[in-house]
């Protein structure tokens, strides 16, 4: 079993997009909470304000490095072990990635740079503005992103010619429900998670009992109401998709109804017990926060967000279910998809790279294994900062020069 | 259609090797370049920002490659795999090392870091000599042709990183780097004799491969050399990094048009619905790819200041 380079092919993509996507929902979720901050910083002028959105952006920043490393990492992987996939439907599945890497990606990484040079060098509001692309430019990506995944879920928009897959309705690809519904989804659950991180991490401070100038009481309350705010547009949504599941339009178009029962009759191994499991993680965890949240809004009144000690214990647990959410969801849609890579037209195992056993666990090792060690450090990083909180985060002003004493003056 | 999309690709790789030459340059001089703590921590700060609008360059063309020109994808990259894991873990680490290296301040986590940066910088330019000499040897690494591509390769990034810290690493007008300025001057120095190794190297790599009898329409590749012997020329005997800096970029940008023209690439006709999709949608974001681009651009141009989020 372990020298079939399918197995490798098929974990390691589960795990570094597991992990990609962890780190994708905290930037989504985060990048609006922050350019509402800084909004409110920028139009008031207010210092107290700006050190917040400092201490914010400084664990986006940190995050959104981990974000673009594990991006890259699935990149390649696509070109390296799904070759069959690409060989035939490269043409309409790799056409949005394309949109997503040249409209999206480059011009988000490009002002993000801006955004983090441009502290104390830059008008404040154009500096707001360099933040307001980069959040467009977040979604942005996020939905071509959705439009390739939401292909492979409800392949539309193409013809087979001479077993290629051509793409013909560009329109239907970009408006596939299966693509707008997920980006909905991605989107409202994107902010659940970035409302929880932000409420969760001020709670653990008014805890400690640390909040210079107010910032985690003003975080608490934002964070707690913009989650309420996503609740339940999430799950209606969401649940939107299950009435996607029949049949995709273009069903029969490269394989006939014949093979199509008999591939689905071989069935997908243990692949659909573990989505079953995914989707009851994701409902589970939302029901939780349907039993917390209006807790902690009642709580708000009463003064309760403060100053009660179980509420701030409860509340820095929270993010981390919301992200354990997320990744259950993607267990149900990539492995409810199985046998399929795109549904109805290729098999999983047609669309992995004839790998030599060898090559597929190096792979695996390497890049697993990057990912893995990354990702671990990025997160302790981002607790150890979080938890350290706007003093010595990574964005926090530079300290003033300390004249003379190490650097010689030059008075002649 | 079919040779705007071409055209398209090759100038997302010459501005790649353009720009990100002189952060992946910089980075694998390092060692040379910077050797006190403080030099090295500046260095990062020349290179840190500036990386995030460079690297996108590749990103897009690999977004290019793999929805437009599929085959091509199969073709060159499923046929050599080793060495396209190589380029990508060499990015990946050099990368990770950028964006780490700052957040502790422990001497260990420094060295860590740094010497990811160092070797994926290596790496990622030895990478890019393999795989253009893969391109022009049509498909095959030669014993002969490839490590001296490699080796040429390395050289023309080297030059272009000494050429940028040159400039970047020279003290900013806060005093800040004064204890470095050391780093500028070896980097000034080095363009020199840089220079005049990629003259030496250049030739012999095209020799090499026309050894190997790769290269498609020899007259255009031939030309590309020939402008790149010339850049190196115009710069190798001058003292100071004077005019290194535009020659360098000279240099890199053939570096794709070479591959492209002399490779045997097996480039179909990109899909008309796929093109059509890509331009449309990529349109309207134009003007704030040339604005992000030259913003930041602008904004590096000066020498580094000494304190941020990268070091
Ligand atoms: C904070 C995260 C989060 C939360 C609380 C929920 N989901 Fe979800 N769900 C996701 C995060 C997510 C996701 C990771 O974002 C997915 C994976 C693909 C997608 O479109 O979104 C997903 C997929 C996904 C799918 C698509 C499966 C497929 O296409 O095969 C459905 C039907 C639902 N969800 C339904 C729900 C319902 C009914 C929820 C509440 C009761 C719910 N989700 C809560
Ligand atoms: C980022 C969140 C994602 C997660 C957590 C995720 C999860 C998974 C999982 C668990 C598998 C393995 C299925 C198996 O074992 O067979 C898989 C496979 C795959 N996924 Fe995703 N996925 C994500 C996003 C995407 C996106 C956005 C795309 C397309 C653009 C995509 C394309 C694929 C492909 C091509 C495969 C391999 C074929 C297959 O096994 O069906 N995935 N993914
Ligand atoms: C097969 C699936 C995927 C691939 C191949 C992929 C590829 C990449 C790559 C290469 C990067 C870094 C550069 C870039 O954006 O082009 C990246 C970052 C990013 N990806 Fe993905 N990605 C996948 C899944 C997803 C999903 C499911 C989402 C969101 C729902 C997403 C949203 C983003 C965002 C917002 C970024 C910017 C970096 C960040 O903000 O952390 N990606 N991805």
């Amino acid at each position: 079993m372990f020298d079939d380079p399918l197995l490798w092919a098929r974990l390691q993509f589960a795990l570094t997009a597991g992990t990609h996507y962890m780190f994708v929902a905290f930037t989504l979720g985060m990048a609006a909470l922050i350019l509402v901050s800084q909004f409110s910083a920028v139009l008031r002028g207010d210092g107290a304000r700006m050190a917040a959105v400092r201490f914010w952006g400084g664990l986006y920043a940190v995050n959104y490095g981990m974000g673009v490393l594990s991006g890259l990492v699935m990149e390649l992987q696509l070109a390296l072990n799904w070759g069959g996939l690409n060989d035939v439907f490269g043409h309409v599945f790799g056409a949005p990635l394309a949109v997503e890497t040249v409209a999206a990606f480059f011009v988000e990484s490009t002002f993000l740079g801006l955004w983090i040079f441009g502290w104390d060098r830059m008008n404040r509001w154009a500096h707001l503005a360099v933040f307001g692309v980069v959040t467009l430019t977040a979604y942005l990506s996020a939905f071509w992103v959705l439009v390739a995944n939401g292909f492979l879920k409800n392949p539309v928009g193409f013809e087979m010619r001479d077993g290629v897959a051509v793409l013909t309705d560009p329109v239907a690809l970009v408006t596939n429900p299966s693509a707008l519904l997920a980006f909905g989804h991605v989107a409202t659950s994107a902010l659940l998670v970035g409302g929880l991180v932000m409420a969760g991490v001020s709670a653990y401070h008014l805890r400690r009992g640390g909040d210079p100038e107010g910032m985690f009481r003003r975080g608490v309350r934002r964070g707690v109401l913009v989650a309420s705010l996503a609740l339940f547009p999430t799950p209606a949504v969401g649940g939107a998709q299950y009435a996607l599941f029949g049949a995709p339009p273009t069903s029969g178009t490269t394989l006939a109804e014949a093979e199509i029962e008999r591939i689905e009759a071989a069935g997908a191994g243990t692949a659909p017990v573990l989505a079953e499991a995914g989707n009851a993680v994701m409902v589970l965890c939302w029901t939780v926060f349907l039993l917390f949240l209006p807790v902690a809004l009642l709580a708000w009144p009463l003064r309760g967000l403060d100053r009660w000690r179980w509420l701030q214990w409860v509340l820095p647990v929270m993010p981390v279910l919301s992200l354990l959410a997320g990744v259950g969801g993607w267990v149900y849609r990539e492995l409810g998809r199985q046998p399929w890579a795109v549904r109805h037209h290729m098999t999983t195992a047609e669309a992995v790279t004839e790998l030599s056993p060898g090559l597929a666990v190096t792979s695996f090792v390497l890049f697993t294994g990057a990912s893995a060690v990354l990702a671990g450090i990025t997160w302790w990083l981002l607790v150890r900062f979080a938890r350290r909180g706007p003093e010595g985060g990574p964005l926090a002003p530079a300290p003033p020069p300390d004249d003379g004493v190490a650097v010689p003056v030059h008075t002649y | 259609m079919e040779s705007v999309a071409v055209l398209f690709l090759v100038g997302l790789l010459a501005g790649y090797f353009v720009l990100a030459g002189c952060d992946v340059g910089l980075g694998m001089l390092a060692p040379y370049a910077a050797r006190t703590p403080a030099e090295r921590r500046r260095l990062v700060f020349a290179v840190a920002p500036y990386f995030l609008g460079s690297e996108v360059w590749l990103v897009a063309a690999v977004g290019v490659v793999a929805g437009l020109f599929p085959e091509l994808e199969g073709e060159v990259v499923a046929g050599h795999q080793p060495l396209f894991v190589a380029l990508l873990a060499g990015w990946l680490w050099r990368d990770a090392g950028l964006w780490l290296r700052g957040r502790l301040d422990a001497p260990g986590w420094h060295a860590v870091w740094d010497a990811a940066v160092v070797v994926g910088s290596w790496t990622i330019a030895l990478s890019w000599g393999l795989v253009l000499a893969v391109l022009l040897g049509g498909g095959t690494l030669s014993p002969l042709s490839a490590p001296v591509c490699a080796v040429a390769v390395a050289v023309l990034f080297l030059l272009r990183g000494a050429a940028f810290g040159a400039e970047r690493l020279v003290p900013a007008d806060d005093r800040s780097g004064a204890d470095c300025a050391a780093s500028a001057d070896t980097a000034a120095r080095a363009t020199r004799v840089l220079a005049r190794a990629g003259l030496v190297a250049v030739p012999v790599a095209v020799v090499a491969v026309w050894v190997d009898g790769g290269v498609d329409r020899e007259a255009a590749a031939l030309a590309g050399a020939v402008v790149v012997v010339g850049a190196l020329a115009a710069t190798a005997g001058l003292s100071g990094p004077h005019r290194s800096r535009p020659t360098s970029a000279v240099a890199m940008a053939v570096l794709p048009l070479v591959a492209a023209v002399g490779g045997r690439l097996p480039v179909a006709v990109p899909d008309s619905g796929s093109a059509t999709l890509v331009a449309l949608a990529a349109a309207p974001m134009l003007p704030a790819m040339v604005v992000g681009q030259v913003w930041l651009y602008r904004m590096v141009r000066r020498p580094a200041a000494s304190s941020g989020f990268f070091a």
